[in-house]
């Protein structure tokens, strides 16, 4: 027989955490204050990859990990373009998904933002001057911010989420 | 030329003599790659030859202005399972004349031919799809972007409408189709497949990948070895450190460079600790696929450690940056691979808790067992190569099979399954997750101190250590490097003019596999897709190039 106390009594988790980084605790709270100011609730993300080398998509993949865990902050991916405020595109946008990319940035409801992640997303990268790239997504839609690296971290893209954020309220 | 041939490769040159009524020419050989040229009869009748002797083809590649050539040069790469010497059949091609196609007799050469019409222009007479592969509906007629005569730059779309794409057309009562992608409801990289069902189970699928094609070979045209490492590993993200290696160990065997053992040492580390983080991501994608996080949860939670412990070496949570053709750019203080013991001890027990939760689970198994069988059969014909091989009953793993760097004296345990379903890959990635960890503490115990880059490197480009070579001439020549990267077999093959890269060719495992997709689903129910698409886990940025 169970003592239904002990269902009360019991911890939150089933296991301790040995990896609770306040720096990512801080700016998670600092995002989560600031994406109801915008877009009420919860900040819908759709990511669309226009041609990366699949480095950029794991870390971004990443913030849904036990580590990072993001949805707490009120930050979701969703899978369809109709219900998101913000792409977030990766790659140089190779010349066989530049159509895609627009057609899926066009499925968006208004306001919509744009965010570049990774070098080869921000300008080009080292795809710069190949015959198969556009060279930066800012080259086929309006991009709002850009995230540089190769790839960022789970950090760097949660720290450029925040400062889109920002931005946006202001 | 000196040429020197190994036992093995002297044996394949006594076996090609045997079949062929000729005397082939030698072009070239080192250890375990041989260059032959045959007629054109002795061509036809050794690739028939070489069928029955169970050789697969590993690559089909093309070069223009090869050596003293005009015209093309078209390179067939054969091995056979399990052995080390690659045979490499040359065969010179002209403009606007056909070449016989050979996908009749080795089916994985279909998508070789293909990639070499769209970037060469060059025809098959015969050949099984005359489709285009990269090349989109969005290139312009004629466009070739490996021909010499194009330089790289930005081009003119071809104008709306564009011609279609023909898909194969399966009819009949109640056939419907349904079209996915390229873009894919998640994070993942994009890629078309169109299904034809009948009622929930699929009758046949067929696949359209290459809408991430970035023109990489191009871009390495004309490149210093050290530059073009970037975009080796910007092929496909998370097998950085197997295609940086893979080109490395093609420019070295080209210059003649020794890279000193403990350089090759920590590469091996680095490449082990590669195929742990990948996998476990297989691991854990296959748990969600089936709606299971609380499975996949501690496989996650491993891979990130593993990446923070990646950081912690190199810098670079994708181990990028690090490898350069002679060594590496940077040694690895031995005070943080001290900690590596203590890490993969806690790795390890954290990982044998989560792998039993995921076996505790009959529905799990449910799902996993029986779902998306590969044959054995299909294994040489498609050359499918890597884990997935390995779970359909072949034993070949490049590191045992032609060691290369530190894996001549550190051998990996192999697993390998018969039944090739879900479930085996499943068992199969989880046991090389172990192989790895226990490698890596092998590796990494009695780690010898010296130098991480070679004294001498005769490649243009890159001081390293010693000035004097950045301004060498450099070497020119040829060489095949295969490298097992977490998802297979990959091969690189480089052609250096004076210390310049002047083609780069990679084959990845994922261009392979991505056509046994289309073998593995049928009969399956399309809920399944996702779930066998994930246990394959192949790359799109690999394939795509």
């Amino acid at each position: 027989m169970v003592n239904p106390l002990s269902l009360f009594l019991r911890p939150k988790v089933t296991e301790t955490f040995e990896f609770r980084d306040e720096e990512l605790e801080a700016l998670g709270a600092e995002i989560k204050k600031e994406i109801p100011k915008v877009f009420g609730h919860s900040l819908a993300i759709r990511e669309l990859d226009s041609g990366s080398d699949n480095s950029t998509e794991i870390e971004i993949s990443n913030l849904g990990n036990p580590h990072y865990d993001v949805e707490r902050f009120g930050i979701s991916f969703v899978a369809s373009p109709r219900h998101a405020d913000v792409l977030m595109v990766t790659g140089a946008v190779t010349l066989n998904m530049a159509e895609a990319v627009k057609k899926t940035y066009e499925a968006m409801p208004s306001p919509k933002f744009v965010v570049a992640v990774g070098d080869d997303a921000c300008d080009g990268g080292i795809y710069k001057g190949s015959y198969a790239v556009l060279g930066g997504v800012d080259k086929i839609l309006p991009v709002d911010m850009k995230i540089p690296g190769n790839p960022p971290s789970p950090k760097e893209i949660l720290k450029g989420i925040f400062a889109l954020v920002k931005n946006a309220s202001k | 030329m000196d040429i020197k041939m190994n036992k093995d490769t002297a044996e394949l040159l006594s076996i090609i003599s045997g079949i062929v009524e000729e005397e082939p020419e030698l072009l070239n050989a080192r250890e375990n790659e041989i260059y032959l040229r045959l007629s054109e009869t002795g061509f036809e009748d050794a690739a028939l030859a070489l069928a029955e002797r169970k050789f697969s083809l590993i690559g089909l590649f093309c070069a223009e202005a090869f050596e003293k050539k005009s015209g093309f040069t078209l390179f067939y790469v054969f091995k056979q399972a399990g052995q080390a010497p690659a045979l490499v059949l040359v065969r010179e091609a002209e403009k606007e004349k056909e070449v016989p196609s050979v996908a009749g007799t080795f089916p994985s050469a279909s998508w070789f031919e293909r990639e070499i019409r769209d970037g060469f222009g060059l025809d098959f007479a015969g050949a099984l799809d005359n489709r285009r592969l990269f090349l989109h509906e969005c290139y312009p007629e004629g466009f070739h972007p490996l021909l010499k005569t194009f330089k790289n730059g930005p081009i003119r779309p071809s104008e709306f409408p564009r011609k279609e794409y023909r898909f194969r057309q399966v009819k009949g009562e109640g056939v419907y189709q349904i079209p996915v992608g390229p873009v894919h409801a998640g994070i993942i990289e994009p890629g078309h497949f169109r299904f034809s069902v009948i009622g929930e189970p699929i009758f046949s699928l067929e696949i359209r990948l290459f809408y991430k094609h970035r023109g990489i070979e191009k871009l390495a045209e004309g490149k210093s070895p050290s530059e073009c490492v970037a975009l080796a590993e910007a092929v496909s993200g998370d097998e950085s450190m197997a295609n940086a290696t893979g080109f490395c160990m093609a420019v070295e065997q080209v210059c003649g460079i020794k890279v000193p053992e403990r350089a090759e040492r920590l590469r091996a580390i680095m490449l082990e600790l590669e195929r742990v983080y990948s996998l476990l991501g297989d691991l854990a994608g296959m748990a969600v696929d089936v709606g299971f996080s609380l499975v996949a949860s501690p496989f996650l939670i491993l891979r990130e450690e593993a990446f923070r412990q990646n950081e912690k070496l190199t810098g670079s949570r994708f181990l990028r940056g690090i490898t350069i053709p002679g060594g590496l750019k940077k040694d690895i203080p031995d005070s943080l691979l001290n900690d590596l013991p203590a890490f993969l001890e806690k790795f390890s027990r954290a990982f044998e808790t989560a792998f039993e939760r995921a076996m505790s689970s009959s529905s799990l198994i449910d799902r996993f067992a029986t779902t998306g069988v590969i044959k054995k059969e299909l294994v040489s014909p498609l050359n499918l190569t890597g884990p997935l091989a390995r779970a359909s009953g072949c034993p070949a793993d490049t590191r045992l099979d032609r060691p290369y760097g530190a894996y001549k004296d550190f051998a990996p345990e192999l697993s390998v399954r018969k039944i090739g379903d879900v479930f085996s890959r499943f068992e199969v990635k989880a046991n090389e997750i172990r192989a790895s960890a226990d490698l890596i503490l092998r590796l990494a115990e009695k780690l010898p101190q010296g130098p991480i880059f070679a004294e001498s490197t005769g490649y243009a480009g890159y001081a390293g250590h010693n000035l004097r070579e950045a301004n060498s001439p450099g070497a020119t020549g040829y060489s095949l490097a295969l490298v097992e990267a977490p998802r297979g077999q990959n091969l690189h093959w480089v052609y250096m003019k004076n210390g310049i890269v002047d083609r780069y060719k990679v084959r990845t495992a994922s261009f392979c596999n991505w056509q046994v997709i289309e073998h593995a689903v049928l009969g399956n129910i399309v809920p399944d897709f996702p779930l066998i698409n994930k246990s394959l886990n192949l790359s799109y940025a690999g394939t795509d190039l």
